[in-house]
């Protein structure tokens, strides 16, 4: 199966689960920016949920189906469609050969995940098909797509993915009535974001503290992959050591000079050397990863007990998940 | 390292997100106290707990990071939740470290050409320090400089060992791209840009070997312990090399 990058809209790049293995040497653990709309749109065709997906910033972006297709999207920066015929997310789509598609305008987020049954076909650089553009390696070529590239699914399929596209197959766009419900895997309210005590917790004034949790903060325009600048209320320090570089991870909230705040993403540095408040709950880090410049969130306190217990939970839901899919078809 | 040393540090473990830890060692950069961490990696690098995936040495600390419903299935290791086990699983192989040198790294020779049009800041950092050119090249390659860590981005080591008489400060507006293999000093660290980035860093030269590959089994060029001694070559030293 292949696709043919007609417009590549703003940034697409291709993502797994990220790069674990080389973090000491400085390598970003990168992958999807919503690993939970990577993993769904991965399920939906019966993929494990670290092959490699798509990920596409926000719409605007075209591809041409050159063989006939089995593929799945999740996320909220658009909505899929070919011709006038809307194509539903979050469940296996089987697209005969010729069909355009065409990425268009959902203003709910910024990041749309496309898979395909086998994944993108790339070569694994540092145990990993994430694309880090600021190295140019991984994924294609180590860049973000443009016009004319072609994309190839690898093989050979799963077992599953062979049955569900042994049950879509034909001359026509089809796609079973069972999806997976992302939405109930997320909080309801999905500006409010829940973070843990960061290892400087109490190196900041109590008046900061107490605006950190109380007062909205909003992504400014420098935000991308690497992390998010937030605007809002300054956070002052009472404890002026400097804090010796060590680890940072996606979901640290860095306090840098000025008391300005930045919220690490996928692509973010190993190390850090600016205090950190606060380190996002693992289970609303996909959410960080729907955010565009402009949207503004608001942190609430959660304990590292409940932030694993709400992790694990969420895993096992998952893994749930996948089981049912593949009683339906197994 | 004297065998007393090991034995006093007292070690502080602390969460940093659901999927890592963070062991803290000691409150200040020192030689005993990377030995001490470049050690403990190596022992944890040769017996992982189940659903370790690596671990990522700084200055004074060492984080372990992993997938938490591996930890959390496993029977052999005790403890409520995740935290639990992986704090006291490093507790206890931390108590089996034995008071040796296990990892001395590797010495590796970086050639550096100097001044000129790769070093362009080499004659600020002179004229700042009342130096003249070939003293500072003098002092920068006649250094033993230590690894400390690699962070900011893929190899870039962060190395203690300059001599004081370099010290110089960033410069005051950053450059919009430094290349890749442009040696620099900033404050009391000296340091080598693996890929072309920004930066602030003083730039006295340039090496044509590369820091990162990631088509290298060991993409970075040098690991925390590594030791590192600049040498100074010329233009067509330069070349030929890079040319390889």
């Amino acid at each position: 199966m292949n696709i043919r990058i007609l417009k590549p809209g703003l940034l697409s790049t291709l993502q797994d689960m990220g790069r674990r293995y080389f973090l000491s040497q400085g390598v970003p653990l990168s992958g999807s920016m919503d690993t939970l709309s990577a993993r769904v749109a991965n399920k939906a065709v019966g993929n494990d949920d670290d092959a490699a997906v798509i990920e596409f910033t926000y719409a605007d972006a075209q591809f041409k189906a050159e063989t006939d297709l089995l593929i799945a999207y999740a996320g909220d920066g658009a909505k899929l469609i070919a011709g006038e015929q809307k194509l539903p997310a979050e469940r296996p789509l089987f697209i005969p050969a010729g069909s355009i598609i065409e990425l268009i305008n959902n203003s709910a987020g910024s990041h749309t995940y496309l898979s395909i049954a086998g994944g993108w076909d790339v070569p694994e650089i540092l145990g990993s098909k994430s694309t880090y553009i600021t190295a140019a390696f991984g994924g294609l070529e180590g860049r973000p797509f443009r016009a004319g590239d072609v994309l190839n699914s690898a093989d050979p399929l799963t077992e599953l993915s062979a049955k569900i596209l042994e049950s879509l197959g034909g001359a026509q766009i089809s796609y079973p009535e069972w999806s997976i419900p992302r939405q109930l895997l997320l909080p309801s309210e999905r500006k409010n974001i829940r973070v843990m005590r960061g290892p400087e917790f109490t190196w900041f004034e109590s008046t900061s503290i107490v605006d950190f949790f109380s007062t909205p903060y909003t992504l400014s325009r420098q935000s991308n992959r690497m992390g998010y600048h937030l605007e809002g209320a300054v956070i002052r320090r009472t404890k002026t050591d400097e804090l010796l570089s060590t680890a940072v991870t996606p979901g640290t909230i860095q306090v840098a000079g000025g008391g300005s705040m930045v919220l690490l993403m996928a692509d973010c540095q190993t190390t850090g050397g600016y205090p950190r408040i606060a380190q996002v709950a693992a289970v609303d880090l996909p959410l960080c990863g729907q955010l565009k410049p402009g949207d503004s969130i608001n942190f609430k306190g959660i304990s590292r007990q409940d932030a694993e217990k709400l992790y694990l939970e969420g895993e096992q839901h998952l893994h749930k998940l996948s089981i049912a899919i593949k009683n339906r078809y197994l | 390292m004297q065998a007393s040393s090991q034995a006093d540090h007292q070690l502080k473990i602390y969460s940093l997100s659901e999927q890592g830890v963070t062991i803290e060692f000691g409150q200040a950069i020192s030689e005993d106290l990377l030995q001490l961490i470049t050690n403990f990696h190596q022992l944890v690098n040769q017996n992982p707990f189940p659903g370790f995936y690596t671990a990522v040495p700084a200055y004074t600390t060492l984080s372990v990071f992993f997938d938490p419903v591996k930890v959390i299935q496993s029977r052999e290791l005790p403890g409520e939740d995740c935290f639990e086990k992986v704090s006291g699983y490093i507790l206890r192989l931390k108590a089996t470290l034995k008071n040796t040198l296990a990892s001395q790294g590797n010495t590796i020779t970086i050639p550096v050409c100097y001044g000129g049009k790769f070093g362009p800041d080499i004659d600020e950092v002179a004229s700042i320090h009342n130096l003249a050119v070939d003293e500072v090249i003098r002092l920068h390659s006649s250094a033993e400089y230590k690894v400390y860590m690699i962070g900011f981005v893929p190899g870039f080591a962060y190395m203690g060992g300059l001599n004081d008489l370099l010290a110089t400060p960033r410069k005051a507006t950053p450059r919009s791209a430094v290349p890749a293999g442009a040696v620099g000093i900033a404050g009391k660290q000296t340091g080598v840009y693996p890929l072309k980035t920004p930066g602030g860093w003083q730039i006295i030269g340039q090496t044509p070997v590369k820091m990162f590959d990631a088509t290298r089994p060991q993409p970075s060029l040098l690991k925390a312990g590594d030791r590192v001694v600049f040498k100074s070559i010329d233009l067509p030293e330069f070349n030929l090399l890079a040319a390889k």
